[in-house]
């Protein structure tokens, strides 16, 4: 077991320095920030100070070793825009994205499966018809259109709750969430909504077709022989079963809402992490775009390392499998 | 030549009359079980034999109320001590099941939930009938295997299934099925997929086993010679009905139905040294179109056109069978 997490840790570390010089490479491709950095009417003076300043007299190679050991010291930069420490800009933001996602993926695992197991065991019923039905809506409309839908109805149309923002906020650990006030929620619920839709539909589908493939095995009649009963059956024996691959796609999930929760952010105009990626490669803000990218691909291994232990901990057979 | 039982006179732990199972799939109904009777006495085991597709496995799950769906008992009666269990409704059904009657499937690969450890898997099966502490179902947990023969068995409650072999396996679901000191246990085949010796050890610790604790049990085989050794009285099935029964060397020795005799003379041990096996001709006939008459009529070498006539149940002297041309007389001639 140990031996397999070192691995896997020492797999992450090649990625992320992979990675690294991948993102390195392609932002410096994509432009030369020089035009959005000097102003046009700046003097030669000025413009050989700033590529100074900035590093940019350096070669590529230059620049890449000198990010990495300042990344080494905790240091990813300073914004050529903000004029703010990467680390900062991206750590202010890097909560209201957090939570936002968690909600919605949290949301969409624990409403879908429960949903998707029951769709499974009775799937004739007119309750299961119903749940198969909304898992199919849920995949076939783009979520920009469902967010607009969303606003117009509960912010426009009945004004219940608000059309954008984060509302207010409470502190822990030195840190703004909106998840900890009345309000942050009345705040978060709509664009959560948003979000979590075509993951529900997805986990719905996942856990469905798990119970329908579990119900009919041996195990689950052999536990009927034994006496258990339905509850028992789904909640001990069907639903440890079928959470292999719900951890799996919770983890992708998690991982790729992370990264792109973008289309959302800005329809609700949530000050995440999106937003501020978005506006850095319109800008060629550079540091921020290289930190965002690292963060984001450590973000996946990290989960997907999670996601892997997972595993383990649900499947004794592959804890076996690596253990000889 | 088996555990000979308990006294006749008292009343049979289960009582089967005209027990009948359709399937109702698009192509048709399938009477997988078609009017079966036999009753069990306590610590008796009986012997249910037939190829395979005859219904054996699908009366053991009629028996404990555990039919698939588009499967359904259509007709007859299961008394189990004297409680009707046809038509009694999940929550009585649920109750009796694996308490008061329990089954051990064919194949142990599958039986068990992979994710669950042996002990948490048979804590769930005390927990469905009585409410016991998890330090209490340990102890009860790991004496039950100890009487299968698991050696080890306290630290063997927290493997996992794919850490035993095949058999032991099946010693655990045995475990299992003897929990709560059943009295009756349908055992559907349960040496099938292990390897001859196991088969033998097993066999022979089963006997045991119902022996010491007083035990009865359906043992489902399509194997005859394997029945022969275990069980004192021997069902034949074919196409969803009983066409003969009898005590065990009874029946071995002197077969009234052509269909057993054919059983009897393609076992290997039965046959003369450098004889080829003879092979009853044909093939189990669809359940879905079954011939009118005696179903076993065109495999048959003794039909006449009195088997166009369905042949009812003969029975005499502890013996039954369903033909019009018992096999006796020329056997004993
Ligand atoms: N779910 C089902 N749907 C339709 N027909 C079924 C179903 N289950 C069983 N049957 C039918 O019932 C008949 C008896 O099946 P059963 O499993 O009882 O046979 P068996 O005697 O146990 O055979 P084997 O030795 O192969 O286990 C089969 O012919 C099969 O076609
Ligand atoms: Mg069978």
């Amino acid at each position: 077991m140990s031996s397999f997490l070192l691995q896997r840790i020492l797999q992450g570390i090649v990625i992320m320095a992979v990675m690294s010089v991948i993102v390195f490479a392609g932002v410096y491709a994509i432009g030369n920030p020089l035009e959005v950095l000097i102003p046009p009417e700046a003097t030669q003076d000025v413009r050989a100070r700033t590529i100074a300043r900035f590093g940019l007299d350096k070669s590529l190679v230059e620049q890449y070793f000198l990010f990495i050991s300042n990344l080494f010291q905790g240091d990813l930069g300073q914004s050529y825009i903000y004029n703010e420490p990467v680390l900062q800009l991206i750590g202010n933001r890097l909560p209201a994205t957090l939570e936002l996602v968690l909600t919605a993926v949290l949301g969409a695992t624990f409403i879908g499966v429960p949903l998707g197991i029951y769709a499974g065991y009775k799937p004739d019923s007119v309750t299961a018809r119903t749940i198969m039905a909304v898992s199919i809506l849920g995949f076939s409309v783009p979520t920009f259109w469902v967010g607009l839908i969303l606003i117009l109805t509960f912010a426009v149309s009945l004004g219940w709750l608000p059309s954008g923002g984060r509302g207010d906020t409470a502190e822990l650990f030195g840190i703004d969430w909106s998840i900890f006030t009345l309000d942050g929620w009345s705040h978060l619920i709509l664009p959560a909504t948003n979000l979590a839709l075509f993951k529900l539909a997805i986990m719905i589908r996942l856990a469905r077709a798990g119970t329908r493939e579990v119900m009919l095995s041996d195990a689950v009649k052999f536990a009927r022989a034994a006496g258990l009963s339905e509850t028992t059956i789904l909640s001990r024996h069907v639903l440890k079963l079928i959470s292999i691959p719900i951890v799996t796609v919770f983890g992708l999930e998690l991982a790729s809402t992370l990264a792109f929760a973008v289309v959302t952010e800005t329809i609700f105009s949530w000050p995440g992490v999106g937003k501020l990626i978005i506006d850095s490669i319109k800008n060629l803000d550079r540091p921020v775009m290289v930190a965002y990218l690292i963060l984001t691909a450590g973000l996946f291994v990290t989960i997907n390392l999670c996601v892997d232990i997972g595993y383990a901990v649900l499947d004794p057979r592959l804890r076996r499998g690596r253990a000889e | 030549m088996t555990a000979a039982g308990k006294p006749i006179s008292e009343a049979p732990i289960l009582e089967v009359r005209d027990l009948a199972t359709h399937f109702f799939t698009r192509a048709g109904v399938v009477k997988a079980v078609d009017g079966v009777s036999f009753s069990l006495n306590r610590g008796e085991i009986i012997g249910l034999v037939g190829e395979s597709g005859s219904g054996k496995s699908v009366t053991g799950f009629s028996l404990i109320g555990l039919v698939d769906p588009p499967g359904r008992i259509v007709g007859g009666s299961v008394k189990l001590e004297g409680q009707e269990l046809v038509g009694l409704n999940d929550a009585g059904l649920r109750k009796v099941r694996g308490a008061r009657i329990a089954m051990v499937f064919q194949d142990p690969m599958v039986t068990l939930n992979p994710v669950l450890t042996i002990g948490q898997q048979m804590h769930l099966a005390l927990a469905a009938h009585e409410s016991i502490s998890k330090r209490a179902a340990r102890a009860r947990s790991a004496e039950a295997l100890t009487r299968v023969g698991i050696p080890d068995a306290p630290a063997r409650l927290d493997a996992y299934p794919h850490q035993f072999s095949g058999g032991m396996r099946q010693r655990v679901a045995i475990a299992i099925a003897l929990l709560h000191g059943t009295k009756a246990i349908i055992a559907d085949e349960p040496t099938t997929a292990l390897d001859v010796s196991i088969q033998a050890q097993i066999l022979s610790e089963m006997r045991e086993l119902a022996r010491e604790m007083g035990t009865a049990l359906v043992w489902i085989s399509h194997d005859l010679s394997t029945v022969s050794t275990l069980a004192s009285r021997i069902l034949v099935m074919y196409a969803g009905r009983i066409v003969e029964e009898g005590p065990t060397a009874q029946v071995l020795r002197s077969p009234r139905h052509p269909y057993t005799a054919g059983l009897l003379r393609s076992l290997p041990a039965m046959a003369k040294p450098g004889t080829d096996l003879e092979q009853i001709p044909g093939t189990t006939p669809s359940l879905l179109d079954l011939p009118e008459g005696c179903p076993f009529r065109p495999r048959c070498d003794r039909a006449s056109e009195l088997c166009a006539k369905d042949p009812p149940m003969t029975r005499a002297d502890d013996r039954g069978y369903r033909c019009h041309h018992t096999l006796e007389e020329m056997v004993s001639a």
